[in-house]
């Protein structure tokens, strides 16, 4: 009957229609999610060459030389510590802002600190200015076990999510005053200060292991001068200023 | 014009001279506004480029001169209220919209020239405005240009009486908008009959917008690298006391965790206290320290500072620019019996003394110490005590300023200033100075240098056996002694450093290997470039190194400007072209404003022509005379205001006093050229006369100065008028005489002879600081009456 018949078309069409008009979403879903993918791990290669080409060209031609510290730079995604509109630039030879009136250090300079502290697994190493958790991250990668310290309580939350999210859960990230340092996991094998004050804090010496190793950027916000280091022996104190870039003699070439 | 009522002109000149005052008002609020937000060499770079907007008011009249001039009537009062409206919204329109902005990124994001770009055509859109309706008003009423320029100078002299009696009065985000209620009242006085209904409209809008940004200013958003803001942004930090002051906005932050120990040993090892600090116009001025009379022991004595203190116990000291007073106390603990503390900025002064004179324990009202609100120099040339010890403050910054100082005048740190202070010296007496150690090194060598042509200057041919340095992690202090240095002081340094874990850089018998025994350095040429400078051969090292090494002088008081030009490929090479901005960039920021400004100039001068004609009788003679008048008057103004700062003792109210009588006179001027019997070698006259008034100016104004700076301020300020008088009456004379020897010619080039004056008069304030940093302020004098001397040439070219 033609009425059965029409209400028969009607029944199919009913069941079927819903499969014919799953089956592109479905399609367009898995394609996405294989595209998704593709694009992913593109851009993940991405940014590993230009991690592997900022240790070539950055790093390693000016002299850094230690395996942990190289290897580290290798595999921490800078551009994960920056601000999204930085990304692009995460991997250029210079700081960037990061808000705050802070800025993420210049990847050379990152990885001169790491190798001047001489990291080895089981050293704890306590960080003051935690900025964006890029230099905790290195430091980690390294095997040592990192406390940092951040004044600015938004930089602090920022970085310990970043850091748990990014798998560096086991550092401990604190916001508090740096000046004290962390009185609770010392004394330490070395002390990265990423933050210099004009002053040296006395806690901080205090806190830094007999033969320990401290080290302080100096210079401004995108002009990094000097590096010092602070090695302590017994009573006796000693600084080294350290140049990260060999630019000397000043007088002119000609 | 004829048909002009006498009432109606008198309104007119009356609108013009407050135009003019709420223009000069505006550029001096702007100035302080930015130099809060941001820093000093950005205002004056976007002031600079933003008063281009005079030269693009003389342009557009000189390409619409007729529609302008059909148009008047309405478009003057028009014209005033834009002008009154931009005035009290750009601030927080650029506020609202490049708050983003930073100077400091300038050179690290290019997003930043944008905005700057876009921020500078804002800011210059009151000046372009308040220009047209002045232009407009002298193009059509050129037969009386002398009274109008008359009323134009006296209205710019009293805008610098208005700004500096409201900034010290009102918060610096309402200023702008209190700026334009002066060009408000101008429109207002113009208003004509016709078309009155839209002209109340302007007006309303305008009165509404500058009403609401006076009761309800925007917050001004300061760069986050700007010490103020670093502060703020430590936990439960805030301001505490605020103070209004033409020298700048003074600010008290009280933060739990602010300390300040600058450059303390590594031997402390007590607590370092938390302080509240002082900023002014956002900068670190000084940390306010607790202080007893009963303390023995006080945080200065570890740092290298403490020197002094170490070889001798000096009862007479004399601190210069002493801040906050840290210096005072770390004096008076070590038992001074009299202190001498010179510090020009008042407004902080009283501050300390109204609200934390019991924290600081009385420090200021000591009966041992005598406050002395005057710049050192002035101080230095009236007094004729001598000092066991005179103390300079310490040079540079933890970590270096980035060279944003780099042209500010330090007039306390010339060779000449330290003659004087050595003149002050009791004969066993100690000059004392500290400085940062930057990298690449520049600050102390340039210290060294000073003290070591000072002690050369002085006759003593060993200067070695007079000095006496330190050196810690990271500052550096110098000693001179007027007599050798004793065996028992030599031994007490050392033990000093001994404890202090300090290195001696310079004492008489300093042993090889002495220098770097707490701190080392990888570069060890610092101690081969001293050594030089303690040498006779310290000339060769001045040419030779990376940096301007040698001395500042009063004619070149940069001390803190090292860069070298032919040097700049080299250091690229070195640092990478990104870092180099960041070792001097206020030279730089005005080189930079220099050329965009001679590229925007160009343009506007050349634009008219293609309406005027490119060629044509008059072309050169006018682009001579008003360039000359142009450039010759602002050079003139910048070295007196330069002289009268060290002649009065005080900055602020010198540049006021200077820039207020020369515009008065020069306004007294232009009203006597008006009563004058105009004939054509006139104009030419009035220009070679100021030329060689100059000439005589250069000569003998600074032994004038030099022998009347001991008088009293009473008198002093009346030989500041007598010196300035004449010159200034003299130069009121060109401007108007041209014009009107213009208008008879060719009526249609007066715009443009207008728009060229202004275009040159900007350009001419950063070319006044690249000469005066290249040359010296004498080489500025002596060009401004070179440009005078141009214009008089122009007479060959007629």
């Amino acid at each position: 009957m033609p009425g059965t018949s029409a209400a028969n078309i009607e029944n199919r069409l009913q069941r079927v229609l819903p499969k014919i008009l799953f089956l592109p979403f479905a399609l367009a879903f898995l394609l996405l999610l294989l595209t998704g993918n593709a694009l992913a791990e593109e851009e993940a290669l991405i940014y590993k060459n230009a991690r592997d080409r900022m240790v070539r060209t950055q790093i390693k031609s000016r002299g850094i030389s230690d395996p942990a510290t190289l290897r580290a730079m290798e595999s921490v995604p800078r551009h994960l510590f920056v601000p999204e509109t930085s990304v692009p630039d995460a991997y250029d030879d210079r700081p960037l802002p990061i808000g705050y009136g802070q800025t993420i250090s210049q990847p050379y300079i990152v990885a001169y600190m790491t190798e001047i502290v001489q990291p080895k697994p089981q050293q704890r190493i306590l960080e003051i200015g935690t900025g964006s958790g890029y230099q905790a991250a290195i430091l980690a990668e390294t095997g040592v076990s990192v406390y940092t310290v951040e004044i600015i309580p938004e930089l602090a939350k920022n970085a310990s999510e970043r850091l748990s999210r990014l798998g560096y859960g086991g550092i401990q990230v604190k916001s508090g005053d740096g000046y004290f340092g962390w009185e609770k996991y010392a004394p330490y094998d070395a002390i990265v200060v990423t933050a210099a004050a004009e002053y040296i804090p006395p806690p901080l010496l205090a806190q830094l292991k007999d033969g320990g190793r401290m080290v302080i950027p100096v210079g401004s916000p995108f002009f990094v001068q000097t590096l010092m280091l602070v090695e302590k022996h017994g009573k006796e104190t000693v600084t080294h200023s350290l140049m990260p870039v060999r630019f000397v003699p000043f007088r002119r070439a000609e | 014009m004829n048909q002009t009522s006498a009432a109606a002109l008198n309104r007119l000149h009356l609108s013009v001279a407050l135009l003019s005052i709420a223009i000069i008002a505006f550029q001096l609020v702007l100035m302080q506004v930015l130099s809060i937000t941001q820093w000093h060499y950005f205002a004056y770079m976007v002031i600079s480029v933003a008063l281009l907007g005079f030269g693009a008011a003389g342009t557009l009249i000189a390409l619409a001169r007729g529609w302008f001039l059909e148009r008047s009537s309405f478009l003057l009062p028009l014209l005033m209220f834009g002008s009154a409206a931009a005035m009290a919204t750009v601030v927080g329109i650029t506020q609202a919209v490049f708050g983003g902005f930073d100077s400091l990124l300038l050179f690290v994001d290019p997003s930043q020239v944008w905005r700057l770009l876009l921020a500078n055509l804002l800011f210059s859109t009151p000046f372009f405005l308040g220009a047209l309706a002045i232009g407009l008003i002298f193009v059509q009423h050129v037969d009386r240009i002398g009274t109008f320029y008359f009323a134009n100078l006296l209205g710019s002299g009293l805008g610098g009486i208005v700004a500096i009696i409201i900034l010290g009065l009102l918060s610096p985000q309402q200023l702008p908008a209190v700026t334009a209620v002066f060009s408000l009242a101008a429109g207002f006085l113009i208003l004509p009959k016709r078309r009155l209904r839209w002209l109340i409209a302007a007006a309303f809008l305008a009165c509404a917008l500058t009403a609401f940004n006076i009761v309800r200013p925007v917050s001004l958003s300061i760069s986050e690298y700007k010490d103020l803001q670093r502060t703020l942004n430590l936990p439960d930090a805030g301001i505490v006391a605020q103070r209004n002051s033409p020298y700048g906005l003074v600010q008290v932050v009280s933060a739990p965790v602010l300390r300040h120990a600058p450059g303390i040993s590594l031997a402390y090892a007590g607590e370092i206290p938390v302080r509240e600090a002082v900023f002014s116009n956002g900068n670190w001025f000084g940390a306010i320290s607790e202080w007893s009379a009963a303390n023995t022991e006080h945080l200065l004595d570890y740092t290298t500072g403490a020197l002094p203190y170490a070889m001798a116990t000096p009862n007479d000291v004399l601190v210069l620019r002493a801040g906050t007073g840290m210096e005072v106390s770390h004096a008076l603990t070590r038992g001074a019996k009299r202190i001498v503390a010179v510090e020009p900025h008042s407004t902080v002064l009283d501050l300390l003394d109204e609200q934390y004179s019991q924290t600081m324990g009385g420090l200021f009202r000591h009966p041992a110490v005598t406050l002395v609100p005057l710049e050192p120099r002035t101080y230095l040339a009236t007094d004729s005590s001598h000092y066991d010890l005179i103390v300079l403050p310490m040079v540079g910054a933890f970590g270096g300023t980035a060279g944003l100082f780099a042209l500010q005048e330090q007039n306390t740190f010339t060779r000449e200033a330290l003659s004087e202070m050595w003149r002050h010296l009791a004969p066993d007496g100690l000059l004392c100075a500290s400085a940062w150690l930057d990298y690449p090194v520049r600050s102390p060598l340039r210290l060294a240098a000073t003290m070591v042509e000072t002690l050369a200057e002085a006759g003593i041919d060993n200067p070695a056996a007079h000095i006496a340095a330190v050196r810690s992690w990271g500052t550096i202090t110098f000693c001179v002694k007027r007599s050798p240095l004793t065996p028992i002081e030599i031994r007490n340094v050392r033990e000093f450093c001994r404890q202090m874990l300090f290195d001696p850089v310079f004492l008489p018998d300093l042993k090889p290997g002495e220098r770097e025994h707490y701190n080392l350095l990888e570069d060890r040429s610092i101690f081969t470039y001293l050594d030089q400078i303690l040498s006779p051969a310290r000339q060769e090292l001045y040419e030779t190194y990376d940096f301007r090494l040698q001395p500042a002088t009063d004619n070149r008081p940069f001390f803190s400007q090292f860069l070298r030009w032919q040097s700049l490929p080299h250091l690229i090479r070195l640092f990478g072209e990104r870092a180099v901005p960041f070792i001097e960039m206020g030279y730089l920021i005005v080189v930079i404003t220099f050329l965009q400004m001679a590229a925007a100039a160009l343009v506007l001068i050349i634009l008219p022509l293609f309406r005027l004609g490119w060629r044509g009788g008059n072309r050169v003679w006018t682009l001579m005379y008003f360039s000359g008048l142009g450039v010759g008057y602002m050079l003139v103004e910048i070295v007196l205001i330069h002289c009268f700062v060290l002649y009065l003792g005080h900055p602020v109210y010198a540049a006021a006093a200077v820039i207020c009588a020369m515009l008065i006179f020069s306004g007294t001027g232009s009203y006597a050229s008006s009563r004058l019997p105009v004939h054509d070698a006139t104009p030419y006259g009035a220009a070679g006369l100021v030329a060689l008034m100059l000439l005589l100016y250069t000569f003998l104004l600074p032994p004038i100065l030099q022998y009347t700076i001991t008088f009293s301020m009473c008198w002093k300020i009346i030989f500041t008028m007598m010196i300035l008088a004449l010159p200034s009456f003299v130069m009121g004379f060109p401007f108007p005489l041209g014009l009107q020897f213009l208008a008879r010619r060719s009526e249609a080039d007066v715009p443009w002879a207008w728009g060229i004056n202004g275009c040159l008069s900007v350009l001419s304030t950063a070319l006044a600081t690249i000469i005066a940093v290249e040359a010296g302020f004498t080489a500025v004098f002596l060009l401004a009456a070179a440009a005078y001397v141009t214009a008089a040439l122009a007479k060959f070219w007629t």
